[in-house]
């Protein structure tokens, strides 16, 4: 703890986080079992791959060989012959067979690069298909504790990661390590001496590399990590530019925004100074070999152990030898990330959803077309444990009926929408649908009964006709053309560029507050629902959309089950039961004339505020 | 590629470090193919092997080229990459200075991802082709000619045939580029589809689920990623092309000295040394020349990106400091409107038009109208976050065109709409609306007076918690009250509220306004509200109409008494939020 301060101190909000920058494990076995869950579908596409990967392996291996044959046998055999002619003639031969290799190879590297990719994409595909298909199970709950963007990365970011994992990652290591041995054993069939020579000096190579993947990782994650606030900072004062100018600040940001750079220049500073040495250093130890093998090669050509074909092999084979062991560090990398990835992503598939459907879902009873019957019965509810949001509600909503909740923020009326549309469970007591359990319905089918207004409804990219329809298929064109009429949206409908056809703009940021409840309405009424949930925007809006929303929202509560979170004095009037919450508990219920009988909570409110509105 | 050469001038702020780092390339490359002839020769007079001298003299002399290489390597990168990023630095210091100076307008009508992407993505472009890529493109065209050079003087067919397959080469990247270029273009279209659609979706679970819409969102997730999936499919395919092209012209290069040095070879015109350093040096060759092509590549995108930001750099300021000064002391804080209009550059009806409205020393004025009527617009003004189009505003009787920003924006303390916050710490976000150091005392004092005292203390780290993602977040009435304290920060003359409070709820409300009028006291305030209440109390309040004219100025009570927006929007307010304000209060009374 102290330590986090400590690290907060000078401009802390330039600081990174350091937990960003602690790495987890290369290899984990049993997330890797996990994966290849996945990759099984696609085996056909991994069987290709191998076999692209072997045929190219093999042909490189044998392009060294030509090498060979075509010094050993043309080239030397014709040192001292006087008629050249058939060893020309076996040169060609050499020489068609190299073009026929290099042909078959240029079609086998198309597809090394694209059948890998192709099985990568195809697997991680199917797994942010699954992640989505999952997170759409999962409880409100779930997605209430966490922001947006950390949701969104798992079907980006994450999975992205992964897919490298399988193109660049697991496959060409596996491959790479093959590489390293058979050509190590191809060393030793040419001359032991060069290839013990050779081999004793690899571990070093992999100790390079290896030794600078961790360095190289740390500075890359560093800049990353520094580049991302010296952005962050940058965006932000561009969106506070106003409060910069008129405050003249300018000098104070820009000091802040150097500190900032010149944190991410010395990141970069020490990612550029690793790579600065790495290559010379490998290259420094490749050139140790050569020179090994040189005086060993030298040694043997004159001993006649070693013919110049071989030489020239082996030096071709070194250069084979040498590049898995460069990339070795970037395959390490790309795996350890591609896990941690992994790891997250399978933490969400393994996220069970807290409201569970029933083992044998009931139907509703009452048929569709038919307004159910809906009780609370004694519920308590809360979303931190401790800290009750409801206790003891109990009301009914008898078919066709409107209920009104009026209250202040926080007295747990939009707890009371999401109970009944089992965004969450009670705590104890239960939510009944024609004295079945909500818990025990399909909760699909029952939710689908529902018409919903939300205080800010949501609107999704698309067309207008998109977000009423919203892929329903019991909503015909002659249903929603009805709809926008009783919803009072027609002429805003009619207004648009295009009509239903117009585009919505990002969560129809285009449309005022008022004109997106009309459409609200509209999207609920276009399914022709039987239970009707209206959670009234308080923004104010202009008269003549205020009228047009009273009148759309009769309409909408007209006889359907409702609960009704108002704030409208018209819907309230209309009630046909008006509860009156304060700390999750019902003060008050009765209709609007029996409540003002009773002279009680009810009645002086709505004193106060007949005559606020007449002041 | 004049542009890039003027953005190739600041690289020689550090002219020192860059010759000298590339003056490492050409020595550097020197040894790389010097190793390559010792190799070759060796081969050729391997009898002299047992000659152990002669041996370990060229093993001598190939370690040390070996050193050599490594260590001019080294420098090369490091002095010449470091200074590429120097650069970066300079140029971002000075973009970000430019943008911090620009008038509001400016930022106005710019996209700030298109800002950023300048400031990030352009500039990184920039100098990944004048750093990197000069570095590599300076190595290609110091080995290439030097290697062809002297193998031209061993056999000048062979060398001549042999640079063919790497002409090819060059011509086919050049090519595929094209493709290339416009597959990774709709990679990454898809894949901010695919975030954009997972996005909305998390962002309007409840619609989904209310609606039982999971099933068809998963499919039409699904289609996007199927895209996605699709796009990536046709890259990996450009890709493999490319990579085909490029691996088969270095095996034909192959090919070549195989056939012709071979046949040499058999004709004994070309010794077996000589084979060797066609073959090794077209291995060294070969991916300074694949860098070249990948530059070439880039070259489009690098000169693009050196106009926009070019364009930032040259972007003109057309809001001017006055001259003339005024000692803060001095301001009193009257303001006067006098027939000012104003029209948004991407807008085509007036924001204003014709507004004309003084404002005493000391005086609250409220700000009212539809959506769109110009209410913030007017406030702007105040500070020239933008200049009116015509029409003069005048402080204390000068016009404010005239006045210094130290007068004018000085004595002017202003809560942001959005009630904008720095991801700094919460004390900090208070000190920075003073103009001098403040002292403890008085951040707490500020702290105290917009009611925040034990909310802050309940934070963490109380006062030093930062504000933001990283710390506490501050409910819409808190950031409020803390914007407000940060404009008390500097103890204005002017105070100017851009409809800072619809966006919290009423009981919110009802706090902030008074925390409000007891910092409005003795100031000047201008505030613009949405919702009436929040203005009912102001000296007087101006009613502008949607189209940003002057419908009507006075006090509260006289505007209810004439027909009109006002009367009408009072009444129709009272009626939708009294209730749940008269819950809470009954509540609030009754804990």
């Amino acid at each position: 703890m102290s330590e986090a301060k400590s690290e907060k101190e000078p401009g802390g909000a330039l600081e990174i986080d350091r937990s960003e920058l602690v790495a987890t494990k290369v290899w984990d076995t049993s997330l890797f079992k996990r994966l290849l869950t996945y990759a099984r579908p696609h085996r056909r596409l991994f069987l290709k791959s191998f076999a692209v990967l072997s045929l190219l392996f093999i042909g490189e291996l044998l392009g060294t060989r030509i090498w060979k044959g075509a010094i050993d046998g043309p080239v030397a055999g014709a040192a001292d012959a006087e008629d050249k002619a058939p060893f020309v003639q076996a040169l060609l031969w050499w020489v068609g067979a190299y073009v026929a290799l290099i042909a078959a190879m240029t079609v086998l590297r198309y597809f090394q690069t694209a059948t890998l990719n192709k099985t990568g994409q195809a697997v991680v595909h199917d797994l942010r298909a699954a992640v989505f298909r999952h997170l759409q199970s999962l409880d409100l709950g779930f997605f209430d504790r966490r922001p947006t963007g950390a949701l969104v990365t798992r079907v980006t970011t994450d999975i992205e990661s992964l897919s490298e994992m399988f193109t660049s990652g697991i496959i060409a290591l596996l491959f790479d390590s093959v590489k390293v041995l058979v050509v190590l054993g191809m060393l030793f069939a040419i001359d032991v001496d060069l290839a013990l020579i050779t081999m004793l000096t690899t571990p070093i190579l992999i100790g390079i590399s290896l030794a600078f993947r961790g360095g190289a990782r740390r500075a890359h994650r560093e800049v990353r990590a520094r580049l991302a606030r010296l952005n962050g900072y940058l965006q932000e004062v561009l969106g506070g530019i106003r409060v910069v100018q008129v405050f003249r600040r300018e000098e104070r940001v820009a000091a802040r925004f150097n500190e900032a750079l010149a944190r991410y220049f010395e990141a970069n500073r020490r990612t550029i100074f690793l790579f600065a040495l790495f290559y010379p250093v490998m290259s420094l130890a490749v050139y140790l070999i050569q020179g090994a093998a040189l005086w060993a090669g030298i040694g043997s050509i004159v001993g006649k152990g070693l013919t110049y074909g071989e030489f020239v092999q082996f030096w071709l084979l070194l250069n084979m030898l040498v590049r898995p062991i460069r990339e070795l560090g970037e395959r390490y990398n790309v795996l350890q990330s591609a896990f941690a990835s992994a790891e997250r992503i399978f933490q969400v598939l393994d996220t069970a959803p807290t409201v569970v459907p029933p083992a044998t879902p009931a139907a509703v009873r009452t048929a569709p077309g038919q307004a159910p019957h809906i009780a609370f019965e004694d519920v308590c509810f809360s979303y931190v444990a401790d800290t009750p949001v409801l206790r003891g509600i109990s009301f009914e909503i008898p078919p066709g009926k409107t209920v009104a909740v009026v209250g202040a923020t926080g007295a747990g009326k939009s707890t009371l929408v999401n109970l009944l549309l089992r965004y969450y469970d009670a705590s104890s007591g239960r939510v009944a649908v024609d004295d079945v359990d909500l818990r025990e319905l399909e909760t699909s089918a029952f939710r689908a009964r529902f018409g919903l207004v939300l205080q800010e409804d949501f609107l999704f990219a698309g067309s207008v006709e998109e977000n009423l329809v919203m892929d329903r298929s019991e909503v015909s064109a002659a249903s929603l053309a009805e709809a926008i009429d009783a919803a009072q949206a027609r002429d805003l409908v009619n207004g648009l560029e295009g009509g239903l056809a117009a585009e919505v703009a990002e969560r129809g940021a285009t449309f005022s507050t008022g004109e997106r409840q009309l459409l609200a309405i509209a999207r609920a009424l276009a399914a022709e629902p039987d239970v009707v949930v209206l959670d009234e925007a308080t923004a104010a809006v202009d008269s003549a959309t205020e009228h047009r929303i009273e009148r759309a929202t009769s309409r909408l509560l007209a006889g359907r089950s409702a609960l009704v979170i108002a704030h409208r004095l018209s819907t309230i009037r209309g009630a046909d039961e008006i509860l009156v919450m304060a700390r999750g508990e019902i003060r008050e219920r009765g209709t609007h004339d029996e409540l003002l009988a009773a002279e009680g909570l009810y009645a002086k409110l709505h004193a106060l505020q007949y005559a606020a509105a007449s002041a | 590629m004049a542009i890039l050469l003027r953005f190739f001038r600041r690289f020689l702020a550090y002219r020192t470090s860059l010759l000298l780092g590339l003056l490492c390339i050409p020595l550097a490359q020197l040894c790389d193919v010097g190793i390559t002839l010792l190799v070759g020769d060796a081969l050729d007079r391997a009898q002299d092997a047992s000659d152990t001298e002669w041996m370990t003299r060229v093993l001598l002399l190939m370690g040390a080229y070996a050193v050599g290489h490594s260590v001019m390597r080294f420098y090369q990168r490091w002095l010449i990459v470091v200074v590429s990023r120097r650069v970066e630095v300079d140029l971002k210091t000075e973009l970000f200075g430019k943008l911090v100076s620009l008038p509001f307008a400016y930022h106005d009508r710019s996209r700030s991802g298109d800002v950023v992407s300048r400031v990030t993505s352009d500039v990184e472009a920039v100098r990944m082709v004048l750093g990197p890529g000069l570095m590599y493109t300076l190595g290609a065209l110091v080995i290439l000619p030097i290697s062809i050079g002297y193998l031209f003087t061993i056999n000048a067919t062979l060398a001549l045939m042999m640079t063919l397959p790497m002409f090819t080469m060059g011509l086919t990247m050049k090519l595929l580029s094209g493709r290339l270029h416009r597959q990774s273009v709709a990679v990454q279209e898809s894949i901010s589809a695919i975030s954009h659609r997972a996005q909305e979706n998390f962002g309007g679970i409840r619609v989904v689920k209310g609606y039982a819409r999971e099933d068809s969102q998963a499919d039409q997730f699904e289609g996007t990623s199927a895209i996605n999936r699709d796009n990536q499919v046709l890259l990996g395919n450009a890709r493999g092309v490319t990579n085909a092209a490029i691996y088969g012209s270095f095996d034909l290069t192959f090919a070549v000295i195989l056939l012709i040095g071979g046949l040499a070879a058999v004709d004994r015109t070309l010794p077996i040394g000589d084979l060797f350093k066609f073959i090794d040096l077209t291995i060294k060759v070969f991916w300074p020349l694949i860098a070249i092509g990948w530059i070439l590549g880039m070259l489009p995108r690098a000169v693009a990106s050196a106009e926009r930001v070019e364009e930032l750099l040259n972007e003109e300021n057309p809001i001017a400091e006055g001259h003339e000064k005024i000692a803060r002391a001095d301001v009193r804080g009257a303001l006067a409107f006098e027939d000012v209009s104003f029209t948004y550059e991407r807008g085509t009806e007036p924001a204003l038009s014709g507004v004309t409205v003084r404002v005493e020393a000391g005086e609250t004025l409220g700000v009212v109208g539809p959506t769109g009527a110009g209410k913030s617009t007017l406030i702007n003004l105040v500070g020239r976050l933008f200049e009116a189009d015509s029409g003069r505003i005048h402080l204390d009787g000068h016009e404010v065109r005239e006045l210094a920003f130290d007068a004018l924006r000085g004595t002017v303390g202003y809560v942001p709409q959005d009630s904008f916050l720095f991801s700094e710490t919460y004390e900090e976000n208070i000190r920075f609306g003073a103009d001098h150091e403040m002292t403890d005392a008085e951040v707490d004092a500020l702290i105290e007076r917009v009611a925040m005292k034990d909310e802050v203390a309940c934070f963490p780290e109380g006062k030093k918690t930062l504000v933001g993602e990283r710390g506490v977040t501050l409910s819409g009435g808190q950031r409020q009250r803390t914007c407000i304290a940060r404009a008390l920060a500097r103890d204005p003359r002017i105070l100017l509220l851009d409809d800072c409070l619809s966006a919290v709820d009423t009981e919110t409300e009802k706090e902030l306004v008074g925390s409000l009028r007891s910092a409005g006291e003795g100031r000047t305030v201008i505030v613009a509200a949405h919702r009436l209440s929040t203005v009912q109390a102001a000296d007087r309040i101006l009613v502008l109409t949607r189209s940003g004219e002057v419908e009507a100025i006075g006090s509260h009570d006289e505007l209810l008494e004439r027909e009109g927006w006002y009367r009408d929007t009072w009444e129709q307010q009272q009626r939708t939020e009294s209730l749940s304000a008269a819950v809470n209060d009954e509540v609030g009374g009754a804990a």
